[in-house]
């Protein structure tokens, strides 16, 4: 089971400590504001008052022990690179650090971040592309090269098998799932449809209009299906 | 009512099974020539077009159905979903 440290609990913090939490991760909360982190008791494994920028503290804290840790400091740049050396010293396999600016990111990964994120600018271009293409519902990212796509399936595409398709050949993408709306008439004589998952799909599925697609691949496989 | 009109209905329904909803979509327009007061005919073009993802059109299909019958339950639901989407 993996462990997460995460430090700081400011509104990136706390949701992220939460969601970890939610999916059953052992968690431990730092933070230096005491109401912080009252408000994560109960809902994270340990939620503990400390200043993260005392390293000593960190160890006797047994920090050490944990797979990953996520800081997300706010404003204070230098409070972050400072918490990133110890983490990294301290041996953490995967250091996730919280960022605003592109100079700050590349001292922090100077300093060893592992990953920086840009939590209000990858939310905008996110929205940004789901907004410029409003067929596609989201996008899980896997890795930086890899992803899933959920999208309807391209006119295109329509009444025909995924054998007949070839889309692993021809587009490099599998399809893991199909969505699609079962009609059925109602008691009342009027016709309703319930959603249906189709996980795994055969060689012999055919899709209809309608159908949308779970589809994994790398990016640029993806997007040149995305645009058929 | 009008004979042919109910057949148009009858066969969206049939188009709507078969999950053929753009055909279905095709003899709903000429329904909905023929009698433009019916919920059913909206309330069946909402169906085919939430089941093709078109949600615009289905959310304006459902508020025309309950527009003329503001009891129709089904369309209802229908749009309530959509618009919490």
């Amino acid at each position: 089971m993996r462990q997460f440290v995460v430090i700081g609990l400011g509104r990136f913090g706390s949701s992220i400590a939460r969601a970890l939490s939610e999916k059953n991760f052992e968690v431990l909360a730092i933070d230096e504001n005491e109401e912080r982190v009252k408000e994560m008791e109960g809902i994270v494994s340990q939620a503990v008052v400390l200043d993260a920028t005392d390293e000593k503290a960190l160890r006797e804290l047994g920090v050490s022990d944990f797979d990953t840790a996520i800081v997300s400091m706010g404003e204070t740049v230098e409070d972050s690179i400072m918490i990133t050396l110890a983490l990294k010293e301290m041996g953490l396999k995967q250091v996730i650090v919280k960022c605003k600016s592109d100079l700050h990111s590349k001292i922090l990964k100077k300093a060893g971040a592992d990953r920086i994120i840009f939590p209000e600018r990858e939310m905008a271009e996110r929205l940004a592309e789901s907004l410029a293409s409003p067929k596609i519902f989201d996008f899980i990212e896997l890795s930086k090269t890899h992803g899933i796509i959920e999208m309807i399936a391209p006119k295109k595409l329509i009444n025909k098998t995924l054998t007949e398709l070839k889309l692993r050949t021809k587009y490099g993408v599998s399809v893991i799932a199909i969505k699609r709306k079962l009609p059925y008439s109602k008691k009342d004589g009027t016709t309703d449809f319930k959603e249906e998952i189709i996980i795994g799909p055969g060689p012999d599925d055919e899709l209809i209009s309608g159908d949308v697609l779970i589809l994994l691949g790398s990016n640029v496989d993806l997007d040149k299906i995305e645009k058929l | 009512m009008n004979a042919v009109f109910d057949d148009l209905i009858e066969l969206s329904d049939f188009y709507i099974l078969s999950q053929k909803f753009e055909e279905a979509i095709k003899v709903l327009k000429k329904a909905e020539k023929i009698e433009k007061m019916n919920a059913k005919v909206y309330y069946n073009l909402g169906i085919a077009y939430e089941a093709l993802n078109e949600k615009d059109n289905a959310r304006d299909a459902y508020r025309l159905a309950l527009k003329i019958n503001p009891e129709f339950k089904s369309a209802q639901e229908h749009l309530d979903r959509l618009i919490e989407e």
